[in-house]
């Protein structure tokens, strides 16, 4: 297992390089290095500039200057924020662990209503709930993410004005919580998590619903599901051990991209309940042409799709006996 | 190679009742029995007829709004078909007067039976161009000059939003269509070129695709729209999301071409064209892509809807139609304007999404029953 994975992690160097190649163009492309905010700056003079310039190494050909690039990366540093005079590594580390809190948390809630929804359609076939669950499901499939999170925050506010409950429909913690307990403070941000992570996770369901009712009713006509049935193994055991066991191989394959996926997807969820994330930072960074924070951010997604890529292949071999790493 | 040989057999057999059909022709059959995927289609059509005429349907241009006159936000007029006595009478609406809630201290508007307005049909108003050249100024419907009539309200600068959604429908409809033309084209290209010359230039173009893959997708556009400056010319904007969306979704298209090419090429009627003298080009273009057609058709059908979304996203964020211009997911950034609770005062400027739903699920309809007819696993 351990040498497969390594196999894989190199393997996935040449990415990495031809990624960071095309960020670093990116970055040159644009418009401006980073002290060319501070040309307008009086405090500092054009010498200095110049001074700065040769000490980072700008007035080097593109070349070099990539190779400087990567090796403070190596080392750790990302570059400085220009917007924030704050290392990059210190700006987006934050953002990043709110976006996994809320990406995490809807990856569950999306399994616990994707699975059984998947499985119900294809054990009850043409069933009257499963018609109905296709249909909504068809309809879903049709809304923007965003769109879907200004349709729920617009409902909530209507039952917040009707009953006068406190639902959270904004931002990720309260007023007063840095005086809250520590359980006070975890339960104010699970608080404010759900509501977005719920509306996040129904918004991928549909695609994942179908498929997996489609991979259920493949296995569900196959022999050995016939054999199983024959050999009186209880009709429970037959879907969840034996059916659903199968069906979900493709998902555990596709699990690798789903993480950076559902990171960068989670945007316009962020967006909308204005919640402290990758997303709306990284808006912001474009606006002020913060670009090493957009290259911090697109570094980031390309490490977890390296990590969910491994996760994957762990969890392939658990779950289908048949892959063997040797 | 039995197979081979019972297939002339049996359609030989069929030839006696009716005519050979192409593959074309089954599919169009197998469409027609297709109900949710014609339903899909013909409101696809009656979409872009709207798009196309939205300078007549609408009773405003574009962004006309009235600089004495302010109504901003005003909710939806009320078309009023009896008039006081109860009895039918031409449609007309009321004017607006405003007052301010001094409970709120916002301005709120009350229609003033005073003021009646009979809305016209066909009447001169703002001279347009449809397509760009055929002139015009004969709006379906509108309401002499002090009047406003508001299907469904207005947005933030006290511009009609029916019209505004009608005029967005033109560049929501177009985006994702254009966008996933160019990416077929980059993707077939690319693909072919792997396919055709192997070696040093699959393995760059494989990686280029390896590496568009590997940046989360939102990510990348942000980093590749941090190349243009952030107050680039509108209808430039225009171009640059649609070349943006089609340069991060080509890399799919070209792996499966690429793959379907080089086990094409391995198919024994290409090595038939070969022996009988083809050239490379008559190959490639007469035997190799036409075995990717059905293919493409289903791709690019289920690829459309799919940009459609992306691109009313990336406009709701900001990146994508900027002012004056407007597309559906801008006119939903609206619902943004003045925190949360004006989203309850002003539940009209969600309408603009529902336009986007309406649309994606129709070519989701049409590219599955596509998918359905061009699959001879489900003929009927």
């Amino acid at each position: 297992m351990l040498p497969f994975l390594l196999r894989r992690l190199v393997n996935s160097i040449p990415t990495v390089i031809g990624a960071t190649i095309l960020i670093f163009f990116i970055i040159q492309l644009a418009p401006g290095d980073f002290l060319t905010s501070q040309l307008l700056n009086p405090n500092i003079s054009k010498e200095q500039i110049d001074n700065l310039r040769r000490n980072f190494g700008l007035d080097q050909p593109l070349i070099v200057q990539y190779f400087y690039w990567v090796k403070n990366l190596l080392q750790g540093d990302l570059g400085l924020s220009f917007a924030y005079q704050q290392p990059v590594l210190n700006v987006v580390a934050p953002r990043v662990l709110n976006s996994l809190y809320l990406v995490l948390f809807s990856t569950l809630v999306f399994y616990v209503i994707a699975i059984p929804l998947g499985v119900y359609g294809a054990v009850r076939q043409y069933s009257i709930g499963d018609k109905i669950t296709s249909t909504l499901m068809y309809f879903l499939l049709g809304f923007p993410s965003f769109f879907l999170a200004l349709i729920v925050i617009y409902f909530i506010l209507q039952i917040r004005f009707a009953t006068g409950w406190d639902i959270p429909v904004g931002g990720m913690t309260s007023q007063n919580y840095d005086d809250l307990s520590t359980l006070g403070k975890f339960l104010d941000v699970l608080k404010h998590v759900a509501i977005p992570a719920v509306v996040l996770a129904i918004g991928d369901v549909a695609g994942t619903t179908r498929v997996l009712r489609g991979q259920m009713l493949e296995n569900l006509n196959a022999d050995y599901i016939r054999t199983a049935r024959a050999k009186g193994v209880s009709e429970f055991k037959v879907v969840y051990k034996h059916t659903f066991r199968n069906a979900i191989i493709p998902f555990i394959a596709g699990i690798g991209g789903l993480l950076p996926a559902l990171i960068s997807g989670a945007g316009f969820t962020e967006v909308v309940f204005s919640y402290p994330g990758i997303t709306p930072m990284l808006l912001d960074a474009l606006n002020s042409q913060d670009l090493y924070v957009i290259a911090g951010f697109s570094l980031v997604g390309i490490l977890l799709l390296i990590i969910g890529n491994a996760v994957s292949d762990i969890l392939l071999s658990v779950v289908d006996p048949r892959i063997r790493y040797a | 190679m039995r197979n081979a040989t019972a297939v002339p057999a049996t359609t030989g057999a069929a030839q006696g009742v009716r005519k050979p059909q192409s593959q074309f022709q089954v599919a169009w059959r197998q469409f027609r029995k297709h109900r949710l995927a014609q339903f899909g289609g013909i409101f696809l059509i009656l979409l872009y007829v709207m798009a196309l005429l939205a300078p007549f349907l609408a009773p405003y241009s574009l962004s006309s709004y009235s600089t004495e006159n302010i109504t901003k936000f005003a909710p939806p007029t009320v078309v009023h078909f009896r008039d006081e006595s109860g009895a039918f009478t031409r449609p007309y609406v009321y004017g607006f007067k405003q007052e301010l809630n001094l409970n709120t201290f916002v301005n709120e508007y009350k229609p003033d039976p005073t003021q009646k307005y009979p809305i016209h049909f066909f009447v001169k108003g703002a001279p347009y161009k449809i397509l760009g050249f055929i002139p015009g100024n004969i709006h379906l419907y509108g309401v002499e000059d002090p009047g406003n009539v508001y299907l469904v309200g207005a947005d933030g600068f006290g511009r009609d939003l029916f019209t505004r959604i009608l005029y967005a429908s033109q560049i929501s409809l177009t985006i994702g269509v254009g966008s996933v033309l160019i990416s077929t084209v980059i993707g077939l290209t690319m693909g072919a070129l792997a396919a055709y010359f192997g070696g040093w230039v699959d393995n760059v173009i494989m990686r280029v695709v390896e590496v568009i893959a590997s940046i989360p997708y939102l990510f990348l556009v942000i980093l590749l729209r941090a190349m243009f400056p952030t107050n680039i010319n509108p209808i430039f904007a225009l171009y640059v999301i649609i070349g943006l969306l089609a340069f991060i979704s080509w890399g799919g298209l070209a792996r499966v071409v690429r793959g379907q090419l080089l086990s094409v090429r391995e198919m024994d009627y290409v090595a038939a064209a070969t022996s009988l003298g083809a050239t490379d080009r008559r190959i490639i273009f007469r035997h190799m892509l036409p075995a990717l057609s059905t293919y493409l058709i289903v791709t690019i059908s289920l690829a459309i809807p799919f940009q459609i979304l992306a691109e009313s996203g990336l406009s709701f964020l900001g990146i994508g139609a900027v002012e004056p211009y407007a597309s559906w997911g801008s006119l939903l950034a609206q619902a943004q304007e003045g925190g949360f609770s004006s989203i309850t005062d002003r539940p009209w400027v969600l309408i603009p999404g529902f336009f986007i739903v309406l649309t994606v699920m129709c070519f989701q309809l049409l590219g599955d029953g596509l998918r359905d007819a061009f699959d001879p696993r489900k003929r009927q």
